[in-house]
């Protein structure tokens, strides 16, 4: 009778316990992709990946027909600087929180076909800083760190793509390109 | 006392172990409550935006991480055809056409939700690089071994075996991106390939 009830306890608590498993869950897969990123590429640099094959491990289920560079960033030193030529096929620029929320993104796609050509220069700040003091494009991160992924379309002739990828920067918003 | 001790940290790890195993079952049915059927294939409109929930999140985490929202792109999962769990050992045929998307491909993915290591390196074929017919059409076949035409070759993940908690032994993921009106409005019914196990081995 005793041992029933720590076994009925146990399922009880362990069912209960799935769903505060997965609240946790989102957190600490971005804590784990920030942490492994930031070892491998430092933070608030853009860094352009391989083309995806089977030894890509940076992005879960890459896609072999993309294009993928990505900046782990850190506001608490200030806002940061993202700038990143449109090339004329598939593009965009994700931005993500670490709860693994796709908070907001620009493409090159629908009404925002204009940016083909031109250079988006986005100005990243953090919950705390007002966007009316920065001119420009500005995205307001919820948090204070995260992950912005630039994706470009590999397929057919990638040579425009890659290009654009290898020109884009993530850089403290009061330092220049080099 | 120390048996008491005992006694409960056994409990707190039995308890974690099966809490673990529950999410693992949860997310791996489908039961976030946010997954959309189309014929085998599945999908979620919340995928990557704040209003997902709780297990879709847990879900993308685990196997998504870093997807992007449905008015960029739509994915669509298949691991199974007709209930039976895409297996290593069977042949599949994929028909399609095209679809209303600026781009979409198909990828086939281990259980360990990476590319498969295969000789070819080919993991995907795209809508610019398939071989159709003179229609358009298109067919792909999903096998371990050569094939003619659009072959896709699967094969072990790259992750030890031991770590396998899923049914099946890959998955197929469709990819539309800046998806057209009926992929953001009826997920459900929108045209999408049709998967057809050939055979077994």
């Amino acid at each position: 009778m005793k041992l029933l009830k720590w076994l009925l306890g146990i399922a009880a608590v362990a069912w209960a316990g799935q769903y505060v498993l997965a609240l946790l869950l989102p957190n600490l897969a971005m804590e784990t992709l920030y942490f492994l990123g930031n070892k491998r590429q430092g933070y608030n640099q853009l860094v352009v990946a391989p083309v995806p094959d089977e030894h890509s491990r940076q992005v879960v289920r890459p896609s072999p027909d993309l294009l993928y560079a990505s900046c782990i960033y850190n506001l608490k030193e200030g806002a940061l600087t993202i700038e990143a030529p449109v090339p004329e096929r598939y593009w965009s620029m994700q931005f993500y929180q670490m709860n693994t929320d796709n908070y907001a993104g620009i493409t090159n796609q629908r009404a925002e076909r204009d940016r083909v050509g031109s250079i988006a220069r986005v100005t990243l700040i953090s919950a705390d800083q007002s966007p009316e003091d920065y001119e420009g494009e500005v995205v307001q991160s919820p948090t204070s760190r995260g992950v912005v992924l630039l994706r470009a379309s590999a397929m057919g002739d990638r040579s425009q793509q890659q290009a654009a990828l290898d020109a884009s920067s993530c850089r403290p918003a009061n330092t220049q390109q080099n | 006392m120390l048996k008491t001790l005992s006694k409960l940290t056994a409990a707190a790890i039995i308890t974690l172990a099966l809490s673990a195993v529950l999410l693992a079952r949860t997310i791996g049915a489908g039961l976030s409550g946010m997954t959309l059927q189309n014929g085998d294939w599945t999908t979620s409109t919340a995928t990557g935006s704040e209003d997902a929930s709780l297990m879709l999140k847990a879900g993308v985490a685990l196997g998504g991480l870093l997807a992007s929202a449905q008015s960029d792109s739509m994915y669509y999962r298949l691991s199974a055809v007709d209930g039976e769990p895409l297996r290593l050992n069977c042949r599949y045929r994929i028909e399609g056409k095209d679809y209303d998307a600026n781009w979409w491909s198909v990828t086939a993915y281990g259980w360990d939700n990476y590319l498969m290591p295969n000789l070819p390196r080919r993991y995907s074929f795209n809508n610019e690089n398939l071989v159709r017919d003179t229609d358009g059409s298109w067919v792909i076949t999903v096998a371990a071994t050569a094939q003619p035409g659009n072959w896709l070759p699967i094969g072990p993940a790259g992750a030890p075996g031991w770590r396998k908690t899923t049914n099946h032994d890959f998955d197929l993921l469709l990819r539309l991106y800046t998806p057209g009106e009926a992929y953001l409005n009826t997920p459900m019914s929108a045209p999408l390939p049709r998967v057809i196990r050939e055979d077994c081995q």
